[in-house]
């Protein structure tokens, strides 16, 4: 046994992993530290579930055991399915000692689970590396390009069409001027040598034009740009309040590139486990008999928001307390002080009602291996209230009752499945009473009771089940049964009869059950949380007003992902309709899906009348979707299985139109891959931008291929951070992300585009106009060094300042009012209309630029009566006038003028002039009489008034209208960013900015949160003593050892993919 | 937030307004007083600037005499390159009605010379102008060297182009008496041309300065000869070289040529009479369908009579004044809502 790398593991080792450790391949299971080769694994990398799975060797190799030589010399041979990427299908075959032996996905540890509650296990490498069913399912990696850059490309060759445009206009042109006019002026100036005809004069006159217009194809600009968005990565990066003092993380934005589209997003696809919710439940509240604990009042009797200044109650005193299990009310240790029967009847149900297996760890204490996380956080509860769960074999059940041991015999287990919706226990305590404690789901508990529970009572406990849902708790009832001897006598014959017999096994036990669970006393109800990521709903809520929706993409199973819907208010009450989609084949998908269409036009057409306004927009592709405005909110929940159907080629425009009409989509128990094709469906067929958010190896495919990645970071497992764009630690810095960074960035590259267009036209299509006037000889405007410097010293800085630095609004107002946000989705900053109307602008500032000191250099004299219109003044005039033109039109677009701002903008301007009058100076020409030949120009020019006369009325003529302009569309049409920029400044003068938050505010539908994380086929487990230590031999006498030893292994695999089926049923008919 | 590893705190961003986009800053805003003060004021102003440039235009009194077709005889024999070395005068008598105060000055004006061509503006030799190197001829292309390859001082497309008309001004208070206006020619030239820009080589004799180089072929004389009675006012130091070389920018332009000395009947300037301008007639402006004019003005202090800036200062002003108006009845008949962001 040697330590290798993950990277030198090969097809055919045979390696050993330990408990909680990440398997670093797919590995046919040998064999384990537990008995019959049992090796229990969390998947919740691969798929996001996060209850425990079972896997387990074949008995042939189990009994290898732990032994090296005999490991050592296996030489089993698999022949199995090529590398693929379906998590849930194995098929292969092991032939070893002469025998062979099938192999299905039970006897598979894939890459990326955990191993957790084994303390060892022996695999042989089947898959390695790439070939990982994992690695199968991760996407390529593709270059991501914002769609600004996209636009950008298109633009810029579109200016450079507009350049040879120029190009050729002044080239023709040429050709006709050397004919007709040149012609008489050659005594003065002759051919050069070689060039002796007009047409070849304009040929060169072309390539001249080119090369002097090309700064409007700006080059510069995708520099600037970079620059930009390295500057808000930064910002990203430094941002306090995307920084996780839990973990220790800061936001960090991985890639450079993308920082723009984040102000673009119009569907984000989320991950569920470690995304959405935290993966801990927490035993929250419970009603015990009429009254409610669990609930902070303050000193005015005024429910409280529970807040981490309250003292929890101590339960250090007790040493079998779990430290990290928090209450808050300390009604409830008095009431179990006081020794209120019901409280302890109602603990003493949590303490032995459930499937949970005891276990001490080395220093003593107690360890729970909990199959489903609800019923962990209710048996710790239990625990820390003073009855703790202490040990179990298949027929008892030993609890610590307040500091007594006692031990109940355990009678008969009425497992859960997801059509009953409950378990029950029923036991015989040390008095010889015998009990049946039940839990469930209220709805199907409350028609069990009894008559005789006080109507008040009933109703007091179905105000307070509601009530927890309310705050998007998960409900559990609880209820219990005095049973008398003989009739359980009686039961359990039939019972074992029922066991017995060979047809309608499951059905006659069913029965049964039934039979015995009824008349029921009523205890209370318990409400857990399934902790949601912090700030979660506050984040939805907001992204989902800022009109960008939220599709959830989980591995988990269909009614854990409703319940988190519902617990995230992307699902609620208040909607119209939810459409449940879980065909299983093409067939019954479409025709689920065309159903659920009906629907919902059917409910349009029918209050038509005013109220539904269906409007169908033009077509988008040619494979397009036709987009209709449906009002009324719809749900759409879809499982993998149709999905994968739904994702077929003649069904994907039918599943499109209806996900993208609903305002949450959520699909379940999807792959991977399933996961990416998803976004790349909605990417590729409604031209919107895609962000997606996931933290675990299972989100890699779907993070690639979105416009943006986000991962979760500082969690285990670092392969969605690796994968993604941008990383924080908590869903809820999605919405600083978006609403702050990404709009601003948005904001400021738009602005930052506008401008750099305008400048750019406007300091070179004078040339042009110039053409007009010096025989389109291609004579620049500007000397030489001005043209050099323009872009690069003279006005580049404020631009940059205003694209790194610029805010319309502050982040509280961005946070506060997600309409903001819309502007960006719909394109609305710089498209190619925003585009045609920077070229305009610039068209006419230049032109306003050339025309004035024309016109006032004609036939004109100084005021010495020299002459000042020559060329040189006129080209220190001009650049003046541009530099003047251009700074002032900066500082109209800068909103937030800050230091820097203020620094670059007049420094730009002192800057021009400082080296406008060195180059103009008497030294540097006598030093370079032909590289400067402008001495003396600045001065002279600039002294004189009416040259000034002329760089204030371009100035004027060519700003005042813009002034104009802007301020009457914000006057006349203001967006809601000048509105909030208006009430924002108002607010300042008045008080500083009060922070809210918004209200949360939470749907009230009633769920039962116990069908949700549990599994079938634990109560087998347990009674038949399958998955106990050695140390407690199973009794052979047990009704239960009835079944063969690996039976009750196929029923769990049954049953889980029937609760699916049956679930999905249940609720099709509601269609 | 309850529990923060100190050792951990090394990764929290600085708390500084520029990381965190905090830092202090002025939004500008267009409120609609700001706006319409903006452009009342804007109005007034340039109306204001336009009336006084408007009246200063017209307190100046310009006179033009455009004599291209007025010396026909002599426009016709320079058509002909062959007859250059053939003199022709020309005189155009002109009555001044009224009295031109103060400093007058006398520019010759050409219409329709391109002297802002790309191949013309740069064929000269600033090298050799500033008297570096007299054979420096590089740049001139296409007049760097004569046929027997002498280096033309000064060489280039816009010395060899020079205008080389003698224009004199007579008074005339009778018919048979005829003053000479005295005119100067020397401050007709910016001080950094005269004084940094263009320099003779260092010798005593400015023949030998030149030695070794030719005259420009469209000259009648070597650049040491320009000025016969002036010698200081010669080689690349004459004036009318040095205004002739700041190449005008568009294709009509005019150059100072002299510059009035108040002295005698001349000292509030022109007085009324009759004059004329006797032409020397060298500078061919036919053969490119030009024209040429003389021009006698005044000046204030915003300039020449120039009308184009009074009138755009004055067009821009009433626009911007119209446009107040209008964007504050727009603004005040314009009902609005008070905007209270929802809670």
């Amino acid at each position: 046994l040697q330590n290798e790398k993950w990277m030198n593991v090969k097809v055919g080792d045979i390696i050993k992993l330990e408990n909680n450790q990440f398997v670093a391949a797919d590995l046919l299971l040998l064999s384990s530290s537990e008995p019959h080769g049992l090796c229990y694994i969390e998947t919740a990398e691969l798929d996001g579930e996060t209850n425990l799975k079972v896997r387990h060797a074949l008995s042939v190799t189990s009994e290898l055991g732990g032994d090296m030589n005999r490991l050592a010399r296996f030489d089993g041979i698999v022949v199995c399915e090529a590398p693929n990427n379906k998590l849930d299908k194995f098929t292969g075959v092991l032939s070893w000692k002469d025998s062979k032996h099938s192999l299905n996905n039970e006897k598979i540890i894939l890459r990326g689970c955990v191993l957790r509650n084994t303390s060892w296990c022996f695999g042989m490498v089947i898959f390695a590396g790439p070939d990982t069913k994992l690695m199968q399912n991760s996407g390529k990696t593709k270059f991501k390009r914002t769609s600004i850059d996209r636009l950008m490309n298109t633009l810029v060759l579109w200016i450079f069409g507009f350049l040879v445009c120029l190009g050729i206009i002044l080239g023709i042109a040429n050709s006709i001027w050397e004919n007709q006019v040149g012609d008489q002026f050659r005594t003065f100036l002759f051919w050069n040598e070689g060039e002796k005809s007009s047409v070849f004069s304009g040929f060169l006159t072309f390539w001249s034009y080119i090369i002097i217009l090309n700064t409007v194809v700006p080059i510069s600009l995708y520099v600037s740009m970079e620059v930009i968005r390295l500057g808000h990565s930064y910002f990203i990066n430094w941002d306090r309040k995307m920084y996780y003092y839990g973990t220790a993380t800061a936001a960090e934005a991985r890639t450079t590139t993308l920082n723009e589209e984040l102000g673009q997003i119009e569907y984000v696809f989320s991950d569920k486990t470690g995304t959405l919710t935290q993966n801990i439940m927490t035993f929250k509240k419970c009603s015990i008999n009429g009254r409610i604990y669990g609930e902070i009042h303050d000193d005015l009797g005024q429910k409280t928001e529970i807040t981490k200044k309250k003292e929890p109650v101590d339960f250090s005193v007790k040493s079998q307390a779990d430290r990290t299990f928090q209450f808050f009310d300390q009604s409830l240790m008095e009431s179990i002080k006081l020794g209120d029967p019901k409280v302890h009847e109602f603990l003493r149900l949590l303490a032995l009602c459930h499937t949970v297996m005891p276990e001490e760890n080395s220093a003593g204490q107690l360890i729970y291996q909990v199959q489903s996380p609800d019923e962990g956080a209710l048996v710790t509860a239990a625990r820390n209230l003073g009855f703790i769960f202490k040990s179990r074999t298949p027929e008892t059940i030993t609890i610590e009752e307040l500091g007594t041991l006692v031990t109940y015999q355990l009678l008969a287990f009425l497992d859960f499945n997801n059509i009953r919706k409950r378990m029950s226990v029923i036991v015989r305590n040390p008095e010889g009473q015998i009990k049946l404690y039940s839990k469930g789901a209220d709805t199907v508990l409350f028609e069990k009771l009894h008559s005789s529970n006080e109507e008040d009572l009933l109703s007091l406990t179905s105000d307070h089940l509601s009530e927890f849902a309310g705050e998007g708790l998960r409900t559990l009832a609880i209820a219990y049964r005095d049973l008398d001897d003989k009739y359980f006598k009686e039961w359990h014959k039939m019972l074992e009869d029922a066991n017995a017999a060979i047809d309608e096994r499951d059905e006659r036990i069913a029965e049964l059950y039934e039979e015995i669970e009824r008349d029921l006393m009523l205890l209370g109800a318990t409400a857990v949380e399934d902790k949601l990521q912090e700030g979660v709903i506050e984040t939805v809520t907001s992204l989902s007003l800022a009109n960008i929706k939220i599709w959830v993409l989980t591995g988990d199973k269909q009614e854990t992902a409703i319940n988190i819907g519902y617990a995230c208010n992307m699902l609620t009450d208040d909607m119209n309709d939810m459409f449940v989609i879980a065909g299983n084949n093409a067939v019954e998908v479409r025709e689920e899906l065309r159903k659920a269409k009906e629907s919902l036009f059917g409910q349009n057409r029918s209050f038509s009348n005013g109220h539904i306004v269906c409007e169908k927009k033009q077509q988008l592709e040619l494979d397009s979707v036709v987009e209709e405005t449906v009002t009324g909110d719809y749900a759409l929940i879809i499982n993998g299985h149709s999905l994968a159907y739904a994702l077929e080629s003649d069904v994907k425009n039918d599943f499109l139109e209806l996900a993208c009409m609903c305002k949450t989509v959520v699909c379940c128990r999807v792959t991977p891959l399933q996961k990416a094709q998803v976004v790349e469906l909605v990417k590729n067929h409604r031209n919107a931008v895609t962000l997606a958010i996931g933290d675990g190896a299972n989100d890699v495919s779907m993070i690639k291929s979105a416009h943006i990645g986000v991962g979760i970071s500082g969690q285990e497992g670092l392969q969605a951070v690796l994968a993604s764009d941008f990383s924080f630690a908590q869903f809820r810095y999605l919405q600083r992300l978006l609403l702050v960074h990404g709009r601003w960035s948005y904001f400021r590259m738009c602005k930052f585009l506008c401008y750099f267009f305008y400048k750019n036209f406007a300091f070179t299509l004078v040339h042009f106009w110039f053409g007009f006037f010096c025989g389109f000889s291609a004579q620049t405007v500007y000397d030489q060094w001005f043209i050099t410097l323009f872009n690069i010293v003279y006005t580049s800085l404020p631009v940059l300042a205003m694209g790194i630095f610029d805010q319309d609004v502050n982040d509280q107002n961005s946070m506060d009012h997600p309409q903001l946000y819309q502007p960006g989705q719909l394109n609305l900053l710089f498209n190619k209309h925003k585009f045609f109307t920077c070229m305009v602008h610039g068209i006419y500032t230049s032109l306003a630029l050339f025309i004035i000191p024309y016109g006032a250099f004609y036939n004109v004299a100084g005021e010495d009566g020299q002459h000042i219109a020559d060329y040189q003044s006129f080209a220190v005039t001009m650049a003046t006038s541009l530099v003047i033109v251009v700074s002032v039109q900066i500082a109209l677009d800068t909103s937030y003028w800050t230091v820097i701002n203020h620094v670059f903008i007049w420094g730009s301007i002192a800057t021009y002039f400082c080296i406008l009058f060195t180059m103009h100076s008497n030294d540097i020409f006598s030093t370079f009489p032909s590289q400067f030949p402008f001495v003396g120009n600045a001065l002279h020019s600039l002294t004189q008034k009416c040259v000034w006369l002329v760089i204030l009325l371009t100035t004027v003529a060519s700003v005042m209208p813009v002034v104009a302009f802007r301020f009457l569309r914000v006057d006349l049409y203001p967006t809601l960013s000048d509105q909030i920029r208006q009430w924002q400044k108002a607010q300042k003068k008045a008080r500083p900015p009060r922070s809210r938050r918004p209200q949360t505010r939470r749907s009230s539908s009633r769920r039962s949160g116990y069908a949700f994380a549990h599994q079938e086929g634990y109560g087998e487990l347990i009674t038949s003593g399958k998955n106990m230590r050695a140390k407690n031999p199973p009794t052979s006498g047990l009704e239960k050892t009835l079944y063969n030893s690996t039976s009750w292994i196929e029923n769990l695999c049954k049953k889980t993919t029937d609760t699916v089926n049956s679930f999905s049923q249940d609720k099709t008919v509601k269609l | 937030m309850e529990k923060r590893p100190q050792h951990d705190l090394s990764r929290l961003p600085d708390n500084t307004a520029l990381k965190q986009q905090k830092l202090p800053a002025q939004q500008l805003h267009f409120s609609a007083t700001g706006v319409l003060t903006i452009f009342f004021a804007t109005g007034v102003f340039c109306l204001c600037m336009g009336i006084i440039l408007i009246l200063s235009a017209n307190s100046i009194q310009e006179i033009e005499i455009n004599y291209t077709k007025i010396c026909a005889n002599c426009a016709k024999l320079r058509e002909d390159a062959f007859n250059f070395d053939k003199e022709c005068n020309c005189s155009i008598p002109f009555y001044l009605s009224r009295e031109m105060k103060g400093n007058v000055y006398m520019y010759y004006k050409l219409y329709g010379f391109h002297q802002n061509l790309y191949r013309y503006i740069l064929s000269r030799s600033n090298s050799q102008l500033a008297g570096k190197d007299v054979m420096a001829v590089e740049d001139c292309a296409p007049f760097k060297m004569s046929h027997n390859k002498t280096p033309i001082a000064p060489c280039g497309a816009i010395a060899n182009s020079m205008f080389n008309d003698t224009i004199i001004l007579s008074y005339n208070p009778t018919s048979s008496l005829h003053i000479k206006v005295p005119m100067l020619s020397s401050e007709i030239t910016w001080w950094t041309d005269k004084y940094v820009k263009f320099h003779n080589p260092h010798y005593t004799n400015l023949a030998e300065e030149f030695a070794g180089t030719t005259k420009p072929p469209n000259w009648p004389k070597p650049i040491y000869e320009l000025d016969e009675k002036d010698p200081k006012n010669n080689g690349f130091l004459n004036d009318d070289l040095i205004v002739w070389m700041r190449t005008a920018a568009f294709p009509t332009f005019k150059k100072l040529y002299r510059r009035l000395i108040r002295t005698h009947h001349f000292v509030k300037g022109l007085p009324a009479g009759n004059y004329s301008f006797n032409i020397t007639y060298n500078f061919p402006v036919t053969r490119f369908q030009g024209e040429k004019s003389v021009v006698l003005s005044t000046q204030t202090q915003y300039g020449s009579k120039s009308l184009f800036l009074g009138l755009a200062y004055t067009v821009t002003g009433a626009v911007t004044w119209m446009a107040s108006f209008s964007i504050m009845a727009i603004h005040l008949t314009k009902k609005r809502e008070p905007f209270f962001p929802k809670q």
